[in-house]
């Protein structure tokens, strides 16, 4: 029992997956390289305040992370995401908190769903964002920007686990069952294993439209600076390369956060033997 | 050992489904006993109930009438006395191969250093040396039910259910896994209760064979085949029987010549 047919076949598929990494590298500079090419040639084409060069925005970009701005009392690019991500994580930690065991009971129990699902249904197709303006009269400054990204996040993550627990093959319940495992023993051993790919899931929705709460949020209330406040002020103040930049800025801690989420997502599966 | 103490009894079961105002009659009037260390195969039709009956066995689903006794007692419910292997294997995705086979130790809050010895001795028993930390997805279709029998084994069962454990084996994996189970089942003396569709592995593995009619399912015939093994498939006694036991299934079938 020495042989092992399968260390050939790894080794096989990490050897291919190292050209297909590096041919999908290349690729990726080639576009963005594409993409910055077709920037700069439309701002030399139409010279305008309102459509900045890659160049100016880039300057304004490392100057908004270096030199304090005197518009925001002296904060920089960096004070603007910390607070945003701050935000971002208090939203996304206290929904997820919540959406999961709300998710696993609406799932496991038929009366749980019938009482929940009709409330969770009315709120579902409501913007995150239409709801700012409230939370920041009723909950205040500090919370008022967190609850959009709460409820952003709060709903994929709850349908997920939802239907995750629905997921659970019917015959890995009944192999536990016939090895003796009681209700608890299913819920925990079964279950809750079972429906972590599908968390997963509702964690990588949940960050992206967690990201897009926050920065609208921001443009409505923002105590103590945040990117979706910067970039609404340097449009109104006329700074239009800077308001390019915040955006930049989100854009890379987008992919980063989502980049970390697919990062988490595969070494879970790979934790989990599930392919 | 007592040879003839009957283990499990099947006393006039009767299993029928309700669907939409009629009620479909899945099994009817089966009285079965079996004894210790007896191997034993169902063989029918499909549809004739006889993964009902396995289920019904291993309390997944109740009888409509009629009681099953296991060492003398009631079953109402699943239980780890009765070990299930399943046709689609349902090994835990997320589990290595040991971590599947202790499962229903880790049920039972066997202490660790026990559930390890125990594991430890059924990975050995399948011949999964070597892969106790493999997932299921790396193992070949023969491999994962090779775990499935282990995990089955680990609890120390009073028997064995198999559910078509090899249906889902191509025919080459399919004839040594029947082999493997007969020596597993030499060194282990459990009594086994085995469903198939395949005549030729029953009276190839079976002491047994118990064909079903079509439904509602009852039992038809049973043949005895005390024949030493391992049992020689080419042989003229084999071919005989084969076609005996052919013959009976498919005057159920409506195949009969």
């Amino acid at each position: 029992m020495k042989f092992n047919p399968l260390h050939g076949l790894k080794h096989f598929f990490s050897r291919d997956s190292e050209r297909t990494l590096m041919k999908s590298v290349a690729i990726t500079i080639i576009s963005l390289a594409v993409f910055l090419a077709g920037w700069w040639a439309l701002s030399s084409i139409f010279p305008s305040a309102y459509f900045p060069s890659p160049y100016k925005v880039g300057v304004a970009l490392i100057n908004s992370f270096e030199n304090p701005d005197p518009n925001f009392g002296g904060l920089t690019m960096w004070d603007h995401m910390s607070q945003s991500l701050g935000r971002f994580l208090w939203g996304f930690v206290v929904a997820f908190v919540l959406a999961l065991p709300l998710g696993l009971l609406l799932g496991f129990s038929k009366v749980a769903e019938n009482l929940g699902k009709p409330i969770v249904e009315i709120f579902r197709p409501i913007p995150p964002i239409a709801w700012a303006p409230f939370f920041f009269v009723i909950f205040g400054v500090f919370w008022g920007p967190i609850l959009p990204v709460f409820l952003g996040v709060f709903f994929p993550v709850l349908s997920n686990v939802i239907f995750g627990v629905k997921s659970v093959d019917p015959l890995l319940l009944d192999v536990a069952k016939t090895q003796g495992a009681s209700k608890l023993a299913l819920f925990r051993k079964v279950i809750l294993p079972s429906t972590i790919p599908y968390m997963m899931t509702g964690i990588r929705i949940g960050l992206g439209i967690g990201w897009m709460c926050i920065v609208a949020a921001e443009m409505i209330v923002a105590p103590g600076g945040g990117i979706g406040l910067y970039i609404s002020i340097m449009s109104l103040v006329g700074r239009w390369d800077y308001m390019f930049a915040g955006m930049v800025v989100i854009a890379i801690l987008g992919i980063l956060t989502a980049g970390l989420s697919g990062y988490i997502e595969r070494r879970v599966s790979k934790w989990m033997g599930i392919k | 050992m007592d040879g003839h103490k009957v283990v499990l009894s099947i006393k006039n079961l009767h299993k029928s489904f309700k669907k939409d105002d009629s009620e479909l009659v899945a099994i009817e009037d089966f009285n079965l006993d079996i004894e210790n260390g007896e191997f034993v195969c169902v063989l029918g039709p499909s549809g004739c109930g006889k993964t009902t009956l396995l289920r019904i066995i291993a309390g997944l689903e109740k009888p409509t009438r009629g009681t099953i006794l296991l060492n003398n007692k009631k079953i109402t419910e699943p239980g780890s006395d009765r070990g299930m292997v399943f046709q689609e294997f349902g090994l835990f995705p997320w589990r290595t191969v040991r971590k599947n086979i202790e499962f229903g130790l880790e049920i039972r809050n066997v202490p660790k250093e026990e559930r390890k010895k125990i594991s430890d001795k059924f990975i050995d028993l399948v011949g999964l040396k070597g892969f106790e930390t493999s997932h299921p997805y790396e193992l070949s279709g023969g491999m994962k039910q090779r775990v499935g029998i282990a995990r089955a084994l680990a609890n120390d069962p009073a028997i064995l259910l198999m559910d078509e454990p090899f249906g889902a084996l191509d025919a080459q994996t399919r004839n040594l896994m029947q082999k493997e189970l007969l020596r597993i089942w030499s060194e282990t003396k459990k009594t086994v209760v085995f469903i198939t569709h395949s005549v030729d592995e029953a009276v190839f593995v079976a002491d047994r064979v118990v064909v079903m009619s079509a439904r509602p399912g009852q039992i038809r015939y049973i043949f005895d085949v005390k024949w030493p093994r391992p049992r020689d498939r080419a042989s003229v006694e084999f071919a005989s029987l084969r076609k005996k036991v052919l013959a009976e299934l498919e005057k159920e079938t409506g195949m009969n010549r």
